[in-house]
């Protein structure tokens, strides 16, 4: 019996953070859809959460059942995607010197602005 | 004849599994950067395709589950957003800024280098969202008119070079401050330098989880509007 309403109380806890989860992304495609646009739904949906989040409408506990294993699994999710790279080998050889000066100057030139921005404010070196 | 493509999505996720569990089983923090499970099983199933000649299109319809699910995670975010914005609280105004800088700084030169390289509007548009998280330069990407895998790809490979290199470059140029290091990192080389540095400093590692956070989401708030404008006056 005991065990059977530990199940219960799971199953809905589970489909309670499932429904905040969905309903948040089918509130941000319906926005979407009305007000047109090339903004992506599911960021909408995560600022939508965030927010009822802080405002502590809804509660961190009430959404972690189903958030918890879809943030674990969510690499798995664009490895389809990211392997798409292979229809455009093409273009990747033709503009290779591109690809790799993006590669090394965005993440370099990135971490030279932040750190230095950092660095102004609260100095440069580590005091413990 | 049988449809053996429906076995896609099984393949994808039993790689993924088993290099997780390899990748997990090293303390180094080199070795977890060059085992990243996503940087692998991207690769071997390319490398697969490939050797074997198979089109990339009936894979893609076929493990179409696996990209569904892609957009609740990305809702599902808003929770280690949400969970990092309260321990930093103190600092908000500096990292936002921060990772404003960086966003526009990563969205400048990448438009920047397109025009002196003279890449073509596809090529232009993929690398103007690559200081984030891959699901998001996904979307972002797709938004512009770019091609998706190619940033994904790209974001991923910086992602390993920021782990390798990124704490040792920042210690090069005389930043050693935590914050400075973490926010840095984590803005740059987003979810896979994060790991790296979490494993080097656990406040290091809170601030880039916090810059990772919040640069998905100003990213996303400020690329689509920035590029466009960027491409109008430089191209």
């Amino acid at each position: 019996m005991t065990k059977l309403k530990l199940f219960l109380q799971t199953s809905s806890q589970l489909v309670v953070s499932c429904g905040i989860i969905l309903g948040c992304l089918l509130i941000a495609k319906l926005t979407m859809h009305f007000i047109g646009g090339s903004f992506p739904a599911p960021i909408l949906g995560m600022l939508l959460l965030v927010t009822l989040l802080l405002s502590g409408i809804i509660k961190e506990a009430q959404v972690i059942p189903f958030a918890s294993p879809l943030l674990s699994f969510m690499p798995l999710f664009f490895i389809p995607a990211g392997v798409g790279f292979i229809e455009h080998l093409g273009l990747i050889q033709q503009y290779w010197q591109f690809i790799t000066a993006t590669l090394i100057l965005i993440p370099l030139t990135s971490l030279l602005l932040i750190s230095h921005i950092i660095g102004y404010y609260k100095g440069r070196a580590q005091h413990d | 004849m049988i449809n053996y493509w429906w076995l896609s999505s099984f393949m994808v996720v039993g790689l993924f599994i088993i290099l997780k569990r390899l990748n997990s089983l090293s303390g180094n923090s080199i070795i977890k950067s060059l085992t990243n499970p996503v940087f692998l099983a991207i690769t071997i199933v390319a490398a697969l395709l490939l050797l074997f000649k198979l089109p990339y299109k009936p894979f893609y319809q076929h493990t179409q589950i696996l990209s569904w699910l892609l957009e609740p995670a990305i809702v599902a975010l808003a929770v280690p957003l949400y969970q990092q914005f309260v321990h930093v609280r103190k600092n908000a105004l500096l990292i936002l800024l921060s990772c404003t800088a960086g966003i526009i700084n990563a969205t400048f030169v990448g438009t920047v280098l397109a025009l002196f390289f003279a890449a073509p509007k596809a090529l232009a548009a993929s690398v103007a969202a690559l200081s984030v998280t891959t699901p998001i330069t996904l979307l972002v990407t797709d938004s512009l008119g770019g091609v998706p895998s190619l940033a994904a790809a790209m974001v991923i490979f910086i992602g390993v070079l920021g782990a390798l290199f990124g704490v040792l470059f920042l210690r090069f140029i005389g930043i050693s401050n935590h914050q400075a290091q973490g926010v840095a990192i984590g803005t740059a080389c987003h979810a896979i330098g994060t790991a790296a540095v979490l494993n080097e400093n656990v406040s290091a590692g809170a601030y880039a989880s916090v810059a990772m956070a919040l640069s998905a989401l100003l990213t996303a708030l400020i690329v689509p509007w920035l590029y466009p404008f960027l491409y109008q006056a430089l191209l």
